[in-house]
């Protein structure tokens, strides 16, 4: 029996009109991975579903197997570790294969949180309730998360020394990336002026700073199998890894660094037998630009304190020494919640991101970040699988 | 008369985790949960304590000050939530308790606070219950 490894990738369109149905937008984007892998629902023994930020009604569970015409299965699991629960699917899929609980898991995620009557921001806005700790946030006005990475945001620039101009830099990056991504929702050039032009949300942070939400849907099929009708190779999972750091916050405490994000980057390059500078393309997680900045540095994949100048230098841009979220990320693509950057990497290292493709790419990062910068999980995929299988 | 940022409907689920904290602001007091065990300062949901392992919080009246850690100034006002009709503050504040908390000012104020600046605590209530503000020079706390 072959390795696991990414057999198919299904993303549906990604639609910025209300309405939409996350359960729908799910099945849709099984329909197509599987089309993708060469394989039918009946082919699949494994499930795996993630489900969208906060406690939304519509969100979508295990009953999607039930609804959406799968058979017996051997595997079935909803997923959550907030936003890094897209890379986790996939390193759950890997494990069941590995040990054959299972030999073809579809992983998938569905969301449709632009609805009649309220933008997504609104929906972000009314969700999360009055309970514990997030019932105070929310009673001193903090709706959403877009003020909890401002408040990191408004801390790194001042602790750094760095402007609004590196957060302008990121934006503008994701950007140009964008105009090369037919999927992408953005795809027009972003200037400065435009930049700072923008609505700004919670300072420092502009609408153009935040992921762009959608209704869509993404599923990616990992499978032991190889089978004939397969529209591309498989993209191999050479290397993973979690890291949940225990950050206290308490006062002396600082909001972003001294996680160690690295640590997980470590164990997954280990795995893979690759270094930092073999990775041709890095997918990172990026809710907001600021955490663009503050990953390079936490994963040590820049020295600490330069993000803003490597990306302000163009080197994470097309045609860049160090790529970053070829595809747009979540800021110019769309925000599907980490499988935007995961269908990145598996586009990229299959070479089939066509205008923004990244030539010879055969190792890419993958990053899921949940939370405020608390869960990391992170991925190497690869065009060639491991000596040791 | 209601809160001057957030509709009624936000007002906290008193009877939680965090009861004893509104408790004591209705009182015009400042609780924060400690390891009942050795006193280090806990989150507010901690449930035990990572340094020596003791469970439970002990939640006991701290000094109502601090240092500013972060501030935003948030522009976005969700319709039905927010009532404020200007952009309003958010500040992440480090108490001098060792405790971190996020809380907005007590009066509408342009003028954000600086990182780095001395915060001291109030309280503003919404739909009738008191959660910890940022007291802003033009507070009426400050002109007693």
């Amino acid at each position: 029996m072959a390795t696991p490894a990414i057999v198919g990738l299904g993303l549906t369109p990604m639609s910025l009109q209300p309405g939409g149905h996350a359960a729908r937008l799910a099945s849709e984007a099984i329909t197509l991975a599987l089309a993708d892998a060469g394989l039918d629902r009946s082919d699949v023994d494994g499930l795996l579903v993630g489900s969208s930020q906060g406690v939304r009604p519509d969100r979508v569970g295990i009953q999607l197997a039930r609804s959406d015409g799968f058979g017996d299965l051997r595997l079935l699991e909803h997923v959550e570790i907030k936003g890094a629960t897209a890379v986790a699917m996939v390193q759950r899929a890997v494990l069941a294969i590995r040990a054959r609980m299972a030999t073809t898991v579809v992983c998938v995620f569905g969301d449709a949180p632009i609805q009649p009557g309220g933008s997504a921001g609104s929906t972000y806005a009314h969700s999360g309730g009055n309970e514990g700790l997030r019932g105070l946030e929310r009673a001193s006005g903090l709706l959403g998360s877009v003020s909890t990475y401002a408040l990191m945001a408004a801390r790194y620039l001042a602790v750094t020394g760095s402007g609004e101009d590196d957060l302008c830099a990121v934006a503008r990056t994701a950007r140009q990336w964008a105009m090369g991504n037919p999927e992408a929702v953005f795809r027009s050039r972003l200037s400065d002026d435009d930049y700072f032009a923008a609505r700004v949300i919670a300072t420092p942070l502009r609408v153009v700073d935040c992921a762009r939400p959608v209704n869509g849907g993404a599923a990616v099929v990992v499978s032991s199998r190889r089978p004939q009708g397969a529209a591309h190779p498989p993209v191999h999972v050479r290397g993973m890894a979690q890291w949940h750091p225990m950050r206290r916050r308490r006062a002396g405490a600082e909001s972003w660094f001294g996680g160690d994000a690295g640590t997980a980057l470590d164990a997954a390059l280990a795995q893979a037998g690759r270094t930092r500078a073999d990775l041709d393309v890095l997918e990172l997680y990026d809710p907001f630009s600021i955490t663009t900045l503050c990953l390079l540095e936490d994963y040590r994949l820049v020295g600490p304190g330069t993000a803003g100048k490597v990306v302000r230098s163009g080197a994470t841009g097309p045609g860049g020494e160090v790529p970053v979220n070829t595809g747009g990320g979540h800021l110019a693509a769309f925000y599907l919640q980490g499988m935007t950057p995961l269908a990145e990497g598996i586009i990229q290292v299959r070479g089939a991101g066509g205008d923004r493709q990244v030539p010879g790419v055969s190792t890419a990062l993958v990053t899921g970040l949940g939370g405020r910068i608390d869960h990391h999980a992170v991925l190497i995929l690869d065009r060639e699988a491991s000596p040791d299988g | 008369m209601g809160d001057w940022l957030v509709d009624d409907s936000l007002a906290p689920a008193t009877d939680g985790t965090l009861a004893p904290l509104y408790a004591a602001a209705a009182r015009g007091e400042l609780a924060l949960p400690h390891c009942p065990a050795c006193g280090q300062p806990l989150e507010l949901e901690q449930l035990r304590c990572e340094s020596c392992g003791a469970i439970g919080a002990s939640w006991r009246g701290v000094e109502p000050t601090g240092t500013v850690h972060s501030v935003t100034t948030v522009h976005r006002r969700e319709p039905g939530l927010i009532r404020a009709t200007a952009p309003y503050h958010i500040v992440d504040v480090e108490l001098t308790s060792g405790h971190r908390l996020l809380m907005t000012t007590d009066v509408p104020t342009p003028r954000p606070p600086a990182i780095g600046d001395p915060a001291r605590i109030v309280f503003r209530r919404v739909g009738g219950v008191a959660v910890p503000a940022l007291a802003t020079r033009s507070s009426p706390q400050e002109v007693r």
